[in-house]
């Protein structure tokens, strides 16, 4: 029993660290550019498509598709800031929250018309291979997706204590017009922050494909587990964000264990649910924007 | 200037007259069929733009009340036996409690956080009924017993009687927008859509106005549920509670004009004439087109003309009026 609980765990904190990507990046958006991207698990989605065309077009590992997924999505990133989101800012929340879910929407049918909604694999030498540890077994795969999103996350973190325009993104978040005044220009900001926020999302697509299959729905789940992450962790904080993934997927992990295998969704919905009946105040920033 | 009013009720006279022998005039299924969702999901839009247009709480999870009001009238009428219309105002009534819980836990958000909270109930609602397979059939849901031609039980053996039907909901849907426009709580609607907090410094008692408003779209919306569910004799969850009811319902009202007494209609017409054209022309062999074709006409809207259709007509009309006005001041 017990052994079974801490394999639970260990699956849920191994894929809660991709979900952790995911919410960095939508609460990362969100802290500096005040807009909640719908289209968040979209570019999982074409991340993984990159590493799935990548993979079976010229035999390259998925983890090492990351040095394309990345940068591919940071442009997109940019570009979409700069012709599309800078367009509603300022406007009030009917055009900010439809032209994001717009996006999502032609993606995902964009990517029906062009990939059909068949699931695509890339089988790797490790997607099969695990460590035993006592009674528990560790994928490798998830394993090596775990420790790469938790180096990422903490890439981002020193990325903005440290640097100029890290802290420039945090003084925006903060708020946007003294950082004005201080001779921060804001759309260089927010089109970087654009970029990170789906340069991340581009590595968790990679970073999945050696054992998840990919199709034109695939990103649903993980905006949905990252939606309720970033409220949960207090919307805009990287650091909340990335713990409240992490116990997402645990939350997750022991309802298909204990609940019945399609009661994932249901325990993570609750979880927000229940959160917002009864401590709608530990939700300072989802109130009030 | 010409008397608009009474152009207006001409107008509208005419409208009524055609809608009325449309049906006795097409006689292809296919087109029936076109005109019946037409005029429902005008209807939906409606319900949905009584809240999300003129109140401005945008939600996506109007597919919880479309699903509450279809499985309230189907489990009466399977378990006992209780004609569909009855379910029907049944169902309505359900999803107005249900509205109840779920405003109180999505109205502690505000902005994009109500409407994720919205999905999310929708779709709790919709695992709770996979899950829970002797309440209600589970996944695999249910056909409606078919009873011929039997107009009590909401059963017909051509598509006209449907289409009458659908047109009195969204006739009935049109006349509470109508009353409601010019009412205290329209007004309190519109000024929580502008600045809920403003509104609130004036003394707009917005948590009641929201509820109240949310009441009728809820019960609005669960009307519409029973009636897909009678048109097309089969229900699951997934029929039920559909991601794409909670969908069109918004992007109808947004394309066409959010908080106008016409626009769900308008957008409604707009949009399924495109995926109709789409469907004749392309087949539904590829996935997909509809949906894209919507997004790609969504983001034209939003960025281009935000106050879709109605917004644009008002702006030429205005424009018209005012030139008609200056020119008697330069001759």
């Amino acid at each position: 029993m017990l052994e079974i609980l801490a394999q639970a765990v260990i699956n849920g904190l191994l894929i809660g660290g991709i979900y952790a990507l995911v919410s960095i990046g939508v609460t990362l958006i969100f802290g500096v550019v005040k807009i909640v991207n719908f289209a968040q698990g979209e570019f999982v989605m074409i991340g993984m498509y990159i590493s799935f065309f990548l993979a079976t077009q010229f035999g390259i590992d998925p983890i090492v598709s990351l040095a394309v997924s990345m940068p591919v999505l940071f442009v997109i990133g940019v570009l979409i800031q700069h012709f599309l989101i800078r367009r509603v800012l300022g406007l009030n929340d009917l055009p900010q929250i439809f032209l994001t879910f717009a996006l999502s929407l032609l993606i995902v049918n964009l990517s029906l018309m062009l990939f059909t909604a068949n699931y695509r694999t890339v089988h790797t030498w490790y997607s099969d291979e695990a460590f035993r540890v006592g009674g528990l077994y560790i994928p490798v795969a998830k394993l090596v997706a775990f420790v790469l999103a938790m180096i990422l996350s903490g890439a981002l973190w020193i990325f903005l204590h440290t640097t100029d325009l890290g802290k420039a993104m945090r003084a925006a978040s903060q708020n946007r017009d003294v950082a004005q005044l201080m001779g921060i220009n804001p759309n260089r900001v927010f089109a970087v922050a654009l970029g990170i926020a789906l340069a991340l999302a581009g590595a968790a697509g990679s970073l999945l494909m050696p054992f998840y299959p990919a199709y034109p729905l695939v990103g649903q789940v993980f905006v949905l587990m990252a939606f309720v992450a970033v409220v949960l962790g207090t919307l805009g904080n990287v650091i909340g964000a990335l713990i409240a993934s992490l116990l997402m997927g645990v939350a997750e992990s022991l309802g298909i264990q204990f609940i019945g295998a399609d009661s994932g969704l249901i325990v993570v919905f609750m979880l927000l649910l229940i959160t917002l009946a009864l401590r709608p105040s530990g939700l300072a920033g989802g109130r009030r924007r | 200037m010409p008397n608009v009013g009474g152009w207006r009720f001409v107008v509208l006279g005419v409208v009524i007259a055609v809608m009325l022998v449309l049906p006795l005039v097409v006689k292809s299924s296919f087109a029936v069929d076109i005109l019946i969702r037409v005029l429902l999901f005008s209807f939906i839009g409606s319900a949905w733009n009584l809240m999300g247009g003129y109140a401005k709480q945008l939600s996506l999870g109007h597919a919880a009340f479309f699903g509450l009001g279809a499985y309230t009238s189907t489990l009466l009428q399977i378990d006992f036996g209780i004609s569909p219309w009855i379910g029907m105002v049944a169902g309505g009534f359900v999803a107005l409690l249900a509205s109840l819980p779920i405003g109180w836990l999505c109205f502690r958000l505000r902005g994009p956080y109500f409407t994720i909270a919205t999905i999310a109930t929708a779709q709790v609602l919709m695992l709770i009924f996979l899950k829970f397979r002797d309440f209600a059939w589970g996944a695999e849901g249910t056909t409606i017993p078919n009873l011929g031609h039997a107009p009590l039980m909401m059963q017909f053996e051509t598509k006209a009687p449907y289409y009458y039907i659908v047109l009195g909901l969204l006739t009935i849907a049109l006349l509470i927008t109508a009353r409601i426009e010019r009412s205290r709580i329209g007004y309190y609607c519109v000024a929580i859509g502008e600045d809920e907090d403003a509104a609130e410094a004036i003394g707009v008692d917005a948590p009641s106005v929201k509820r109240q408003i949310y009441m009728i779209s809820a019960f609005l919306t669960a009307l519409a549920g029973t009636f897909y569910t009678q048109y097309i004799y089969f229900i699951d969850p997934q029929t039920a509670f559909n991601f794409n009811i909670s969908i069109e319902a918004a992007l109808v009202s947004i394309v066409g004009g959010v908080g106008t007494l016409w626009g769900p209609v308008i957008g409604t017409v707009l949009l399924e004439t495109t995926s109709a054209l789409l469907q004749s022309w392309l087949g539904n062999s590829i996935g997909g087109v509809q949906l894209t074709v919507y997004a790609v006409i969504l983001m034209a809207v939003i960025l281009w003309r935000p106050t879709g259709i109605m917004g644009y007509l008002a702006e030429v009309y205005a424009r018209r009026r005012s030139k008609s006005l200056s020119l008697p001041a330069k001759a």
